[in-house]
Protein backbone atom coordinates (compact mmCIF):
# COMPACT_ATOMS: atom_id res chain seq x y z
CA UNK A 1 0.00 0.00 0.00
CA UNK A 2 1.14 3.32 -0.82
CA UNK A 3 0.89 5.74 2.10
CA UNK A 4 2.05 9.52 2.07
CA UNK A 5 2.28 11.46 5.02
CA UNK A 6 3.77 14.12 5.89
CA UNK A 7 5.90 14.01 9.00
CA UNK A 8 4.13 16.67 10.95
CA UNK A 9 7.30 17.17 13.34
CA UNK A 10 10.39 17.29 10.85
CA UNK A 11 10.52 21.04 10.63
CA UNK A 12 10.70 21.50 14.58
CA UNK A 13 14.14 18.96 14.38
CA UNK A 14 15.00 20.89 11.88
CA UNK A 15 14.91 24.18 13.69
CA UNK A 16 16.60 22.79 16.47
CA UNK A 17 19.11 21.08 14.75
CA UNK A 18 20.22 24.40 13.79
CA UNK A 19 19.81 26.23 16.64
CA UNK A 20 22.09 23.65 18.76
CA UNK A 21 24.63 23.75 15.44
CA UNK A 22 24.70 27.45 15.65
CA UNK A 23 25.43 27.08 19.57
CA UNK A 24 28.57 24.91 18.93
CA UNK A 25 30.04 27.30 16.64
CA UNK A 26 29.73 30.13 19.13
CA UNK A 27 31.47 27.91 21.56
CA UNK A 28 34.36 27.90 18.90
CA UNK A 29 34.18 31.13 17.89
CA UNK A 30 33.97 31.83 21.56
CA UNK A 31 37.64 29.53 21.75
CA UNK A 32 36.04 27.48 24.53
CA UNK A 33 37.08 24.34 22.09
CA UNK A 34 38.78 23.99 18.66
CA UNK A 35 39.60 20.72 16.98
CA UNK A 36 43.18 20.13 19.04
CA UNK A 37 41.33 20.68 22.31
CA UNK A 38 41.52 17.78 24.82
CA UNK A 39 39.04 15.44 24.17
CA UNK A 40 38.37 15.48 28.16
CA UNK A 41 37.58 19.06 28.31
CA UNK A 42 34.27 19.79 29.38
CA UNK A 43 34.08 22.93 26.27
CA UNK A 44 35.50 20.28 23.79
CA UNK A 45 32.67 17.44 25.20
CA UNK A 46 30.44 19.42 24.81
CA UNK A 47 30.51 21.55 21.52
CA UNK A 48 30.51 17.69 20.28
CA UNK A 49 27.84 16.45 21.75
CA UNK A 50 26.08 19.79 20.56
CA UNK A 51 27.26 18.53 17.23
CA UNK A 52 26.56 15.08 16.85
CA UNK A 53 23.60 15.07 19.09
CA UNK A 54 22.30 18.32 18.93
CA UNK A 55 22.83 19.04 15.43
CA UNK A 56 23.63 15.95 13.06
CA UNK A 57 21.38 13.65 14.97
CA UNK A 58 17.85 15.84 15.33
CA UNK A 59 18.67 16.76 11.51
CA UNK A 60 19.23 13.18 10.27
CA UNK A 61 16.01 11.87 12.33
CA UNK A 62 13.76 14.60 11.16
CA UNK A 63 14.85 13.85 7.90
CA UNK A 64 14.06 10.33 8.22
CA UNK A 65 11.20 10.80 9.54
CA UNK A 66 10.11 12.51 6.26
CA UNK A 67 12.07 10.06 3.70
CA UNK A 68 11.92 6.57 5.28
CA UNK A 69 7.92 6.88 4.47
CA UNK A 70 9.45 7.52 1.01
CA UNK A 71 11.66 5.41 0.75
CA UNK A 72 9.85 2.23 1.95
CA UNK A 73 6.18 3.76 1.18
CA UNK A 74 5.03 2.71 4.38
CA UNK A 75 3.88 5.21 7.13
CA UNK A 76 6.11 5.61 10.27
CA UNK A 77 5.32 3.48 12.95
CA UNK A 78 3.63 6.75 14.94
CA UNK A 79 3.81 10.29 14.30
CA UNK A 80 3.40 10.83 18.01
CA UNK A 81 6.64 9.02 18.90
CA UNK A 82 8.43 11.21 16.59
CA UNK A 83 7.72 13.99 18.89
CA UNK A 84 8.49 12.39 22.01
CA UNK A 85 12.00 11.21 20.12
CA UNK A 86 12.36 14.80 19.78
CA UNK A 87 11.91 16.23 23.52
CA UNK A 88 14.02 13.21 24.66
CA UNK A 89 16.55 13.61 22.58
CA UNK A 90 17.09 17.66 23.23
CA UNK A 91 15.73 17.04 26.81
CA UNK A 92 18.77 14.78 27.74
CA UNK A 93 21.05 16.03 25.65
CA UNK A 94 20.89 19.47 27.74
CA UNK A 95 21.36 17.13 30.92
CA UNK A 96 24.53 15.60 29.28
CA UNK A 97 25.98 18.79 28.76
CA UNK A 98 25.44 19.74 32.46
CA UNK A 99 26.97 16.64 33.45
CA UNK A 100 29.83 17.35 31.39
CA UNK A 101 30.47 20.92 33.54
CA UNK A 102 29.88 18.19 36.59
CA UNK A 103 33.04 15.49 35.57
CA UNK A 104 34.80 18.65 34.49
CA UNK A 105 34.42 19.81 38.11
CA UNK A 106 33.16 23.29 37.21
CA UNK A 107 30.09 22.00 38.66
CA UNK A 108 30.77 18.60 40.38
CA UNK A 109 26.97 18.60 42.10
CA UNK A 110 26.00 17.84 38.29
CA UNK A 111 27.90 15.15 37.21
CA UNK A 112 24.76 12.75 37.48
CA UNK A 113 23.09 14.52 35.07
CA UNK A 114 25.71 13.13 32.75
CA UNK A 115 24.68 9.44 32.96
CA UNK A 116 20.94 10.33 33.66
CA UNK A 117 20.74 13.06 30.29
CA UNK A 118 22.51 9.87 28.26
CA UNK A 119 19.21 7.78 29.78
CA UNK A 120 16.92 10.42 28.31
CA UNK A 121 19.03 10.24 24.84
CA UNK A 122 19.00 6.69 24.74
CA UNK A 123 15.29 6.66 25.30
CA UNK A 124 14.38 9.12 22.40
CA UNK A 125 16.61 7.38 20.44
CA UNK A 126 14.92 3.83 20.97
CA UNK A 127 12.05 5.27 20.53
CA UNK A 128 13.13 6.69 17.15
CA UNK A 129 14.98 3.03 16.24
CA UNK A 130 11.18 1.61 16.49
CA UNK A 131 9.33 4.37 14.71
CA UNK A 132 11.66 4.10 11.77
CA UNK A 133 12.02 0.26 12.10
CA UNK A 134 8.54 -0.95 11.39
CA UNK A 135 8.05 0.49 7.75
CA UNK A 136 11.75 -0.39 7.44
CA UNK A 137 11.18 -4.19 8.22
CA UNK A 138 7.93 -3.99 6.48
CA UNK A 139 8.81 -2.54 3.22
CA UNK A 140 9.09 -5.58 0.29
CA UNK A 141 11.14 -5.40 -1.43
CA UNK A 142 14.01 -3.92 0.80
CA UNK A 143 15.38 -1.03 -1.55
CA UNK A 144 19.46 -0.35 -1.36
CA UNK A 145 18.32 3.22 0.36
CA UNK A 146 16.12 1.48 2.99
CA UNK A 147 19.04 -1.49 3.88
CA UNK A 148 21.36 1.18 4.06
CA UNK A 149 19.55 3.31 6.49
CA UNK A 150 19.22 0.26 8.30
CA UNK A 151 22.96 -0.73 8.75
CA UNK A 152 22.98 2.70 10.22
CA UNK A 153 20.16 2.30 12.97
CA UNK A 154 22.45 -0.85 13.40
CA UNK A 155 25.50 1.55 14.12
CA UNK A 156 23.38 3.80 15.70
CA UNK A 157 22.76 1.40 18.78
CA UNK A 158 26.21 0.86 18.70
CA UNK A 159 27.68 4.23 18.99
CA UNK A 160 24.66 5.04 21.84
CA UNK A 161 25.63 1.88 23.64
CA UNK A 162 29.86 2.96 23.33
CA UNK A 163 28.32 5.98 24.36
CA UNK A 164 26.43 5.29 27.87
CA UNK A 165 29.89 3.25 28.53
CA UNK A 166 31.94 6.19 28.51
CA UNK A 167 29.48 8.28 30.88
CA UNK A 168 29.16 5.31 32.97
CA UNK A 169 32.65 5.60 33.19
CA UNK A 170 33.43 8.73 33.46
CA UNK A 171 30.44 9.85 36.45
CA UNK A 172 31.48 6.77 38.36
CA UNK A 173 35.20 5.61 37.83
CA UNK A 174 35.94 3.75 40.80
CA UNK A 175 32.36 1.76 40.14
CA UNK A 176 33.36 0.13 37.09
CA UNK A 177 37.52 -0.28 37.59
CA UNK A 178 37.64 -2.91 34.76
CA UNK A 179 35.85 -0.74 32.02
CA UNK A 180 37.92 2.25 32.47
CA UNK A 181 39.51 0.98 29.52
CA UNK A 182 37.12 1.21 27.62
CA UNK A 183 37.78 5.32 27.23
CA UNK A 184 41.09 4.47 24.69
CA UNK A 185 37.75 3.50 22.53
CA UNK A 186 36.90 7.01 21.69
CA UNK A 187 38.32 6.80 18.12
CA UNK A 188 35.95 4.05 17.42
CA UNK A 189 32.62 5.49 18.91
CA UNK A 190 33.61 8.52 17.21
CA UNK A 191 33.96 5.92 14.01
CA UNK A 192 30.28 4.19 14.52
CA UNK A 193 28.53 7.27 15.09
CA UNK A 194 30.38 9.05 12.10
CA UNK A 195 30.85 6.44 9.72
CA UNK A 196 28.57 3.38 10.51
CA UNK A 197 25.72 5.64 11.60
CA UNK A 198 25.97 8.78 9.93
CA UNK A 199 27.57 7.89 6.45
CA UNK A 200 25.83 4.78 5.79
CA UNK A 201 22.53 6.84 6.44
CA UNK A 202 23.98 9.66 4.49
CA UNK A 203 24.73 7.45 1.64
CA UNK A 204 21.65 5.54 1.47
CA UNK A 205 19.44 8.70 1.63
CA UNK A 206 21.25 10.16 -1.39
CA UNK A 207 20.84 7.09 -3.20
CA UNK A 208 16.93 7.92 -3.08
CA UNK A 209 17.31 11.93 -2.94
CA UNK A 210 19.61 12.50 -5.43
CA UNK A 211 17.96 10.30 -8.54
CA UNK A 212 14.90 11.54 -7.24
CA UNK A 213 15.75 15.17 -7.76
CA UNK A 214 18.08 15.37 -10.62
CA UNK A 215 16.00 12.31 -12.69
CA UNK A 216 18.27 9.87 -12.69
CA UNK A 217 18.51 6.42 -12.56
CA UNK A 218 17.57 5.28 -9.44
CA UNK A 219 18.86 1.60 -9.41
CA UNK A 220 21.84 1.84 -8.28
CA UNK A 221 23.10 -1.92 -9.23
CA UNK A 222 26.17 -3.87 -8.44
CA UNK A 223 28.15 -1.09 -7.63
CA UNK A 224 25.22 0.57 -5.09
CA UNK A 225 25.59 -3.01 -3.22
CA UNK A 226 29.61 -3.17 -3.13
CA UNK A 227 29.09 -0.03 -1.56
CA UNK A 228 26.45 -0.98 1.13
CA UNK A 229 28.43 -4.07 1.99
CA UNK A 230 31.96 -2.86 1.87
CA UNK A 231 31.08 0.11 3.84
CA UNK A 232 28.85 -1.85 6.51
CA UNK A 233 31.42 -4.88 6.24
CA UNK A 234 34.67 -2.13 6.99
CA UNK A 235 32.68 -0.19 9.72
CA UNK A 236 32.10 -3.68 11.89
CA UNK A 237 35.51 -4.71 11.16
CA UNK A 238 37.08 -1.23 12.35
CA UNK A 239 34.91 -0.58 15.14
CA UNK A 240 35.06 -4.09 16.57
CA UNK A 241 38.88 -4.71 16.30
CA UNK A 242 40.24 -1.60 17.33
CA UNK A 243 37.71 -2.13 20.71
CA UNK A 244 39.44 -5.37 21.04
CA UNK A 245 42.54 -4.06 20.60
CA UNK A 246 42.43 -2.00 23.64
CA UNK A 247 42.52 -5.31 25.86
CA UNK A 248 44.13 -7.92 23.59
CA UNK A 249 46.54 -5.46 21.02
CA UNK A 250 48.30 -8.46 19.31
CA UNK A 251 49.09 -8.51 15.63
CA UNK A 252 46.03 -10.16 14.01
CA UNK A 253 43.45 -7.49 15.52
CA UNK A 254 45.16 -5.10 14.61
CA UNK A 255 45.15 -5.78 11.08
CA UNK A 256 41.80 -6.35 11.23
CA UNK A 257 41.50 -3.07 12.09
CA UNK A 258 43.45 -1.81 9.35
CA UNK A 259 41.62 -3.86 6.93
CA UNK A 260 38.39 -2.68 8.22
CA UNK A 261 39.99 0.84 7.40
CA UNK A 262 41.41 -0.17 3.77
CA UNK A 263 37.40 -1.61 3.46
CA UNK A 264 35.97 1.95 4.29
CA UNK A 265 38.05 3.64 2.44
CA UNK A 266 37.35 1.64 -0.84
CA UNK A 267 33.96 1.72 0.15
CA UNK A 268 34.05 5.69 0.25
CA UNK A 269 35.58 5.11 -3.21
CA UNK A 270 33.03 3.46 -4.74
CA UNK A 271 30.55 5.71 -3.58
CA UNK A 272 31.73 8.74 -4.86
CA UNK A 273 32.39 7.27 -7.55
CA UNK A 274 28.84 6.03 -8.35
CA UNK A 275 27.61 9.51 -7.04
CA UNK A 276 29.62 10.87 -9.96
CA UNK A 277 27.91 8.35 -12.27
CA UNK A 278 24.39 9.98 -11.06
CA UNK A 279 25.50 13.37 -11.82
CA UNK A 280 26.65 12.06 -15.16
CA UNK A 281 23.11 10.21 -15.91
CA UNK A 282 20.40 12.63 -14.70
CA UNK A 283 18.12 13.90 -16.96
CA UNK A 284 18.01 17.26 -15.74
CA UNK A 285 20.46 19.11 -17.20
CA UNK A 286 20.35 22.08 -14.69
CA UNK A 287 21.54 20.80 -11.27
CA UNK A 288 19.68 22.89 -8.42
CA UNK A 289 21.52 24.50 -6.21
CA UNK A 290 21.13 22.19 -3.40
CA UNK A 291 22.56 19.44 -5.36
CA UNK A 292 24.96 21.91 -6.80
CA UNK A 293 26.67 22.47 -3.14
CA UNK A 294 26.36 18.99 -1.87
CA UNK A 295 28.98 18.17 -4.41
CA UNK A 296 31.29 20.38 -1.96
CA UNK A 297 30.31 18.06 0.58
CA UNK A 298 31.48 14.90 -1.50
CA UNK A 299 34.60 16.81 -2.39
CA UNK A 300 35.18 17.07 1.56
CA UNK A 301 34.35 13.40 1.89
CA UNK A 302 36.55 12.51 -0.35
CA UNK A 303 39.34 14.43 0.84
CA UNK A 304 38.74 13.44 4.57
CA UNK A 305 39.29 9.91 3.50
CA UNK A 306 41.91 10.79 1.14
CA UNK A 307 43.97 12.73 4.27
CA UNK A 308 43.42 9.84 6.41
CA UNK A 309 45.17 7.56 3.70
CA UNK A 310 47.94 9.58 3.84
CA UNK A 311 48.33 10.21 7.69
CA UNK A 312 48.07 6.59 8.50
CA UNK A 313 50.75 5.86 5.97
CA UNK A 314 53.59 8.40 7.77
CA UNK A 315 51.95 6.95 10.76
CA UNK A 316 50.21 10.41 11.81
CA UNK A 317 46.83 9.63 12.34
CA UNK A 318 46.53 10.23 15.88
CA UNK A 319 47.59 13.98 15.05
CA UNK A 320 45.04 14.86 12.00
CA UNK A 321 42.28 12.68 13.90
CA UNK A 322 40.49 15.98 15.34
CA UNK A 323 41.11 17.12 11.61
CA UNK A 324 39.24 14.79 10.12
CA UNK A 325 36.29 14.41 12.69
CA UNK A 326 36.08 18.19 11.70
CA UNK A 327 35.88 17.41 8.43
CA UNK A 328 33.35 15.11 7.91
CA UNK A 329 31.23 16.89 10.51
CA UNK A 330 31.40 19.93 9.35
CA UNK A 331 32.52 19.15 5.52
CA UNK A 332 30.93 16.17 4.61
CA UNK A 333 27.44 15.68 7.13
CA UNK A 334 27.00 19.25 8.00
CA UNK A 335 27.46 20.54 4.11
CA UNK A 336 24.84 17.61 2.87
CA UNK A 337 22.67 19.22 5.39
CA UNK A 338 22.47 22.20 4.88
CA UNK A 339 22.27 21.66 1.42
CA UNK A 340 19.77 19.08 1.46
CA UNK A 341 17.88 21.76 3.96
CA UNK A 342 17.33 24.35 0.65
CA UNK A 343 15.49 21.90 -0.85
CA UNK A 344 13.75 19.89 2.48
CA UNK A 345 12.49 23.05 3.69
CA UNK A 346 10.69 24.84 1.16
CA UNK A 347 9.10 21.24 -0.42
CA UNK A 348 7.14 21.18 3.29
CA UNK A 349 6.67 24.63 3.09
CA UNK A 350 5.17 24.22 -0.40
CA UNK A 351 2.99 20.89 0.64
CA UNK A 352 1.64 22.44 3.89
CA UNK A 353 0.87 25.97 2.09
CA UNK A 354 -0.36 25.38 -1.47
CA UNK A 355 -0.72 21.56 -1.39
CA UNK A 356 -4.46 21.87 -0.36
CA UNK A 357 -5.13 24.58 -3.02
CA UNK A 358 -3.61 22.21 -5.69
CA UNK A 359 -6.10 21.97 -8.48
CA UNK A 360 -8.30 24.47 -7.06
CA UNK A 361 -6.28 28.05 -7.93
CA UNK A 362 -2.81 29.04 -9.21
CA UNK A 363 -0.14 27.60 -6.93
CA UNK A 364 3.92 28.48 -6.82
CA UNK A 365 6.14 25.88 -7.79
CA UNK A 366 8.60 24.79 -4.89
CA UNK A 367 11.69 26.56 -6.31
CA UNK A 368 9.70 29.59 -6.27
CA UNK A 369 9.88 29.69 -2.20
CA UNK A 370 13.88 30.04 -2.30
CA UNK A 371 16.11 32.59 -4.14
CA UNK A 372 19.31 30.79 -5.45
CA UNK A 373 21.02 34.56 -5.29
CA UNK A 374 20.47 35.19 -1.98
CA UNK A 375 21.59 31.65 -0.61
CA UNK A 376 24.39 31.05 -2.75
CA UNK A 377 26.97 33.39 -1.18
CA UNK A 378 26.11 31.71 2.18
CA UNK A 379 27.02 28.39 0.62
CA UNK A 380 30.38 29.62 -0.80
CA UNK A 381 31.22 31.41 2.61
CA UNK A 382 30.50 28.25 4.92
CA UNK A 383 32.52 25.56 2.04
CA UNK A 384 35.51 28.41 1.71
CA UNK A 385 35.20 28.83 5.27
CA UNK A 386 35.13 24.95 6.40
CA UNK A 387 38.13 24.33 4.26
CA UNK A 388 40.39 27.15 5.63
CA UNK A 389 39.49 25.91 8.76
CA UNK A 390 40.27 22.64 8.12
CA UNK A 391 44.16 23.84 6.78
CA UNK A 392 44.47 25.99 9.89
CA UNK A 393 43.52 22.82 11.96
CA UNK A 394 46.02 20.52 10.21
CA UNK A 395 48.76 22.92 11.09
CA UNK A 396 47.86 23.26 14.30
CA UNK A 397 46.94 27.34 13.86
CA UNK A 398 44.18 27.91 16.59
CA UNK A 399 43.61 31.50 15.96
CA UNK A 400 43.69 30.86 11.99
CA UNK A 401 40.89 28.29 12.72
CA UNK A 402 38.85 30.43 15.00
CA UNK A 403 38.96 33.12 12.19
CA UNK A 404 38.01 30.94 9.41
CA UNK A 405 35.32 29.72 11.44
CA UNK A 406 33.68 33.14 11.56
CA UNK A 407 32.18 33.01 8.17
CA UNK A 408 30.87 29.35 8.41
CA UNK A 409 28.86 30.69 11.53
CA UNK A 410 27.64 33.65 10.17
CA UNK A 411 26.86 31.83 7.02
CA UNK A 412 25.25 28.96 8.99
CA UNK A 413 22.54 31.82 10.41
CA UNK A 414 22.47 33.32 6.78
CA UNK A 415 21.12 30.53 5.62
CA UNK A 416 18.64 29.53 8.80
CA UNK A 417 17.65 32.68 7.83
CA UNK A 418 17.01 31.26 4.20
CA UNK A 419 15.29 28.38 5.44
CA UNK A 420 13.01 30.39 7.53
CA UNK A 421 11.59 32.43 4.45
CA UNK A 422 11.33 29.78 2.74
CA UNK A 423 9.30 27.91 5.50
CA UNK A 424 7.44 31.42 5.59
CA UNK A 425 6.65 31.77 1.36
CA UNK A 426 8.43 35.08 1.95
CA UNK A 427 9.73 34.77 -1.90
CA UNK A 428 6.59 33.32 -3.54
CA UNK A 429 5.51 34.88 -6.30
CA UNK A 430 8.84 37.28 -6.76
CA UNK A 431 11.57 34.40 -8.18
CA UNK A 432 12.07 36.16 -11.68
CA UNK A 433 11.08 32.67 -13.42
CA UNK A 434 8.34 32.22 -11.51
CA UNK A 435 4.56 31.50 -13.76
CA UNK A 436 1.85 34.27 -13.60
CA UNK A 437 -0.11 32.07 -10.99
CA UNK A 438 2.55 31.95 -8.61
CA UNK A 439 1.26 35.58 -7.75
CA UNK A 440 -1.22 33.45 -5.93
CA UNK A 441 -0.68 34.14 -2.22
CA UNK A 442 -0.34 31.49 0.64
CA UNK A 443 -3.35 30.00 2.24
CA UNK A 444 -1.74 30.17 5.43
CA UNK A 445 -0.09 32.60 6.53
CA UNK A 446 1.56 31.96 9.39
CA UNK A 447 1.41 28.42 10.11
CA UNK A 448 3.16 26.38 12.97
CA UNK A 449 6.27 24.84 12.60
CA UNK A 450 4.59 21.76 13.03
CA UNK A 451 2.47 20.10 10.08
CA UNK A 452 -1.44 20.57 10.43
CA UNK A 453 -2.91 17.14 9.55
CA UNK A 454 -5.93 19.01 9.49
CA UNK A 455 -5.55 20.28 6.11
CA UNK A 456 -6.74 18.60 3.07
CA UNK A 457 -6.30 15.97 1.74
CA UNK B 1 -26.23 13.30 -16.68
CA UNK B 2 -26.54 15.80 -14.93
CA UNK B 3 -27.93 17.87 -17.93
CA UNK B 4 -24.75 19.11 -18.60
CA UNK B 5 -22.42 18.30 -21.68
CA UNK B 6 -20.14 16.27 -20.59
CA UNK B 7 -16.27 17.26 -21.09
CA UNK B 8 -14.33 15.63 -23.59
CA UNK B 9 -10.80 14.15 -23.60
CA UNK B 10 -9.37 17.40 -24.25
CA UNK B 11 -11.72 19.24 -22.13
CA UNK B 12 -10.11 16.87 -19.39
CA UNK B 13 -6.61 17.19 -20.10
CA UNK B 14 -6.58 20.70 -21.02
CA UNK B 15 -7.46 21.13 -16.93
CA UNK B 16 -4.90 19.08 -15.45
CA UNK B 17 -2.50 21.41 -16.87
CA UNK B 18 -3.43 23.72 -14.13
CA UNK B 19 -2.66 20.71 -11.74
CA UNK B 20 1.63 21.23 -11.30
CA UNK B 21 4.18 18.62 -10.18
CA UNK B 22 5.40 20.81 -7.23
CA UNK B 23 8.99 19.48 -7.13
CA UNK B 24 9.54 19.56 -10.53
CA UNK B 25 7.59 22.81 -11.03
CA UNK B 26 5.47 21.37 -14.24
CA UNK B 27 1.89 20.55 -14.87
CA UNK B 28 1.04 16.38 -14.40
CA UNK B 29 0.12 16.13 -17.82
CA UNK B 30 3.04 17.23 -20.35
CA UNK B 31 5.18 15.74 -17.50
CA UNK B 32 3.48 12.32 -18.83
CA UNK B 33 1.62 11.29 -15.36
CA UNK B 34 -1.71 10.26 -16.87
CA UNK B 35 -1.76 7.35 -18.29
CA UNK B 36 -4.83 6.79 -19.47
CA UNK B 37 -8.26 8.57 -20.14
CA UNK B 38 -11.96 7.09 -20.52
CA UNK B 39 -14.73 9.12 -20.00
CA UNK B 40 -18.49 7.91 -20.62
CA UNK B 41 -21.57 9.98 -20.11
CA UNK B 42 -20.00 12.15 -17.72
CA UNK B 43 -18.48 9.03 -16.04
CA UNK B 44 -14.33 9.72 -15.77
CA UNK B 45 -11.55 6.56 -15.20
CA UNK B 46 -8.12 8.21 -14.75
CA UNK B 47 -5.27 6.34 -14.50
CA UNK B 48 -1.77 8.16 -13.57
CA UNK B 49 1.29 7.64 -12.33
CA UNK B 50 3.69 9.82 -9.89
CA UNK B 51 7.41 10.42 -10.54
CA UNK B 52 8.73 8.27 -7.83
CA UNK B 53 6.66 5.81 -5.40
CA UNK B 54 6.22 7.44 -2.03
CA UNK B 55 6.43 10.80 -3.20
CA UNK B 56 5.28 12.93 -0.24
CA UNK B 57 2.82 14.84 -2.48
CA UNK B 58 0.84 11.83 -3.70
CA UNK B 59 -2.01 12.75 -1.80
CA UNK B 60 -1.83 16.37 -2.65
CA UNK B 61 -1.90 15.73 -6.36
CA UNK B 62 -4.14 13.02 -6.45
CA UNK B 63 -6.76 15.28 -4.23
CA UNK B 64 -5.85 18.03 -7.16
CA UNK B 65 -6.42 16.11 -10.23
CA UNK B 66 -10.06 15.22 -8.74
CA UNK B 67 -11.10 18.98 -7.39
CA UNK B 68 -10.00 20.15 -11.11
CA UNK B 69 -11.49 17.45 -13.10
CA UNK B 70 -14.95 18.17 -10.64
CA UNK B 71 -14.86 21.54 -11.50
CA UNK B 72 -15.39 20.87 -15.09
CA UNK B 73 -19.19 20.88 -16.25
CA UNK B 74 -20.96 17.57 -16.84
CA UNK B 75 -18.58 15.01 -14.52
CA UNK B 76 -21.04 12.84 -12.94
CA UNK B 77 -18.52 10.58 -11.91
CA UNK B 78 -14.92 10.36 -11.07
CA UNK B 79 -12.28 7.40 -10.78
CA UNK B 80 -8.79 7.81 -10.07
CA UNK B 81 -6.23 5.04 -10.12
CA UNK B 82 -2.88 5.73 -9.40
CA UNK B 83 -0.42 2.44 -11.04
CA UNK B 84 3.38 1.58 -10.56
CA UNK B 85 3.54 -0.04 -13.71
CA UNK B 86 5.41 0.82 -16.45
CA UNK B 87 7.42 3.12 -13.97
CA UNK B 88 7.47 6.58 -14.91
CA UNK B 89 10.83 8.15 -16.98
CA UNK B 90 11.37 11.48 -17.70
CA UNK B 91 10.89 9.98 -21.59
CA UNK B 92 7.61 9.77 -21.23
CA UNK B 93 7.52 13.67 -20.85
CA UNK B 94 5.64 15.98 -23.72
CA UNK B 95 8.29 17.46 -26.45
CA UNK B 96 7.17 20.76 -24.67
CA UNK B 97 8.61 19.73 -21.12
CA UNK B 98 11.93 17.83 -22.49
CA UNK B 99 12.79 20.94 -23.78
CA UNK B 100 12.08 22.96 -20.53
CA UNK B 101 14.26 20.56 -18.99
CA UNK B 102 17.08 20.30 -20.98
CA UNK B 103 16.04 16.43 -21.75
CA UNK B 104 17.11 15.32 -26.05
CA UNK B 105 13.72 13.90 -27.28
Amino acid sequence: MITNRLSRWTPLFFLLALVNFVGAQALVLAGVTWPATSLGAAGTLIAIHLLVIGWLLLLVLGALFQFVPVITTLPLGSQAAALVCLVAVEGGLLGMLAGFLGVAGVAPRLAWLLPAGGGVVTTGISIAIWNLGVPLARARPRSLPGRMVTTGLAFLVATVTLGLLFGSVLAAPAAMPGLAPILGGVGEHALAGLGGWFTLTAMGVSYKLLPMFMLAPEDRGALGRWVHVVGATGFTLAVLAGLAAIWLPIAVIVDLRRAGDLAIGLAVALYLWDVRRIYRDRKRVSIELHNGVAIGAFAFLGVAVALAAIAAAVHRLDAVAPSLVFLIVFGWLGGLGIAQLYKIVPFLAWLVRYGGRLGRGPVPRVQDLVRDGAALPWFIAYQVGVSCAAIAAVMHRPVAFRIAMTPVAIATIGLAVEYWRAWHATYAGTAPNAPPAAAAGPVTKHPSLLINRGDRP
Amino acid sequence: MNGLVAPDADAITDALRDVIDPELGYNIVDLGLIYALAIEDGRVALTMTMTTPGCPAQDYLLAGVEDRIRQLPGVVDLQVEVVWEPPWTPQRMSPLAKAQFGIPD
